[in-house]
């Protein structure tokens, strides 16, 4: 007996022992085959997308109610300020200041989209008028504040003039 | 010569001494066990980790030297669709040159004639193989991932968007190096409506 259990080793009687041997070699096998197919096959790069649109497409009509219950929300980005407009009014532009590894600051940004969704909530749409000159690493991180923010639909369109 | 037990070999003189050779010892077995439970916890966890870290897509953008990826946090998992790759020296697709950075924010024009042109292609391909196989599901939703470098400038980015959206491919979208917490923005929203 061994920790309360019988493992068939006293006796005088021939029963088979309990404590049988498990071949771990088509284990090892098994595994080993696994892991190189999945070290073949990984990913090590997490790869993802920003959905934008186009500014000036095609609309749908079933959004007509809900744009009344919205405003035209613009941001004009230039590469020394954001000037976000909510309609007829329009905010005081934000200076663009970058950290120590040059990506652009936002928090003012947050601030503020996060002031108008409080005064508009069903307002899930964002104009970004952009500069030619504008870096796609600053724009695309303005699209993904937008879109952290609470405004999904993010249009791309050139900024004027 | 006869295959001796790795070790220590002393001469003939002290072979049987008690001391230096193996007469006071007993011969040691040639056979050492391997210890196999801890290799299989450390295949189990190498398979687990492995597993966690499957992405059934596969590799769908082809990563290159030229092109770093700017990164984001709120972002969706990317999908099997056409691929307009913008680096600082030239604009791709599928591999196929279609100009020069260079050239293109030298010239004045909204579009890309030859990306234009090339994409139309791609998308009546697309067209023809589906009615072949008379797929009516899977029809052309005009989906195209714009991978830019990030130092680029909008000004090409904004020729190869107009040029997109020309030739039909008007669901835009930006890959980008995902960050944070490593969730895609439709488990986030699920997250946020339970």
């Amino acid at each position: 007996m061994a920790g309360g259990m019988d493992l068939g080793t006293g006796g005088k009687s021939k029963k088979k022992p309990l404590d049988a041997t498990i071949n771990l070699v088509p284990f090892i096998d098994l595994m080993a085959v696994t892991i190189s197919f999945l070290i073949m096959t990984a990913v090590w790069t997490q790869i993802g997308r920003l959905q934008v649109s186009n500014s000036g497409g095609p609309t749908d009509p079933n959004q007509q109610e809900e744009k009344e219950k919205t405003v035209p929300l613009t941001l004009l980005i230039t590469d020394k300020e954001l000037k976000l407009t909510a309609g007829d009014v329009t905010f005081d532009p934000i200076p663009v200041k970058r950290d120590t590894r040059g990506k652009i600051e936002l928090d003012k940004l947050q601030a503020k989209i996060k002031e108008v969704r409080g005064k508009l909530p069903d307002q899930t749409a964002i104009t970004l008028q952009t500069e030619d000159n504008v870096k796609y690493e600053d724009l695309v991180r303005i699209i993904d504040e937008c879109i952290g923010s609470g405004l999904p639909n993010v249009s791309v369109a050139a900024a004027m003039g | 010569m006869p295959i001796q037990t790795p070790g220590k070999r002393y001469g003939k003189r002290l072979e049987k001494s008690k001391v230096f050779g193996h007469g006071g010892l007993a011969h040691r077995s040639m056979y050492a066990d391997l210890l196999i439970t801890p290799m299989v916890d450390m295949f189990v966890i190498i398979v687990l980790f492995l597993i966690a870290n499957f992405s059934a897509t596969g590799e769908v953008l082809m990563m290159t030297k030229d092109i770093q990826l700017p990164e984001a946090m709120n972002v969706r998992e990317v999908e099997m669709v056409p691929v307009v790759m913008v680096s600082n020296d030239q604009v791709l697709v599928s591999g196929t040159v279609i100009g020069r950075v260079e050239d293109l924010s030298r010239e004045d024009y909204l579009n890309i004639p030859a990306l234009e042109e090339k994409l139309r292609e791609m998308k009546k391909q697309f067209e023809d193989l589906h009615s072949l196989a008379k797929d009516d599901a899977g029809g052309f939703k005009g989906d195209v991932n714009i991978q830019g470098n990030k130092d680029v400038q909008f000004k090409i980015i904004k020729r190869v968007m107009f040029s997109c959206a020309t030739a039909g491919y008007n669901n835009i979208n930006f890959a980008v190096m995902s960050i944070g917490t490593g969730k895609s923005l439709e488990e986030k929203t699920s997250m946020l409506t339970k």
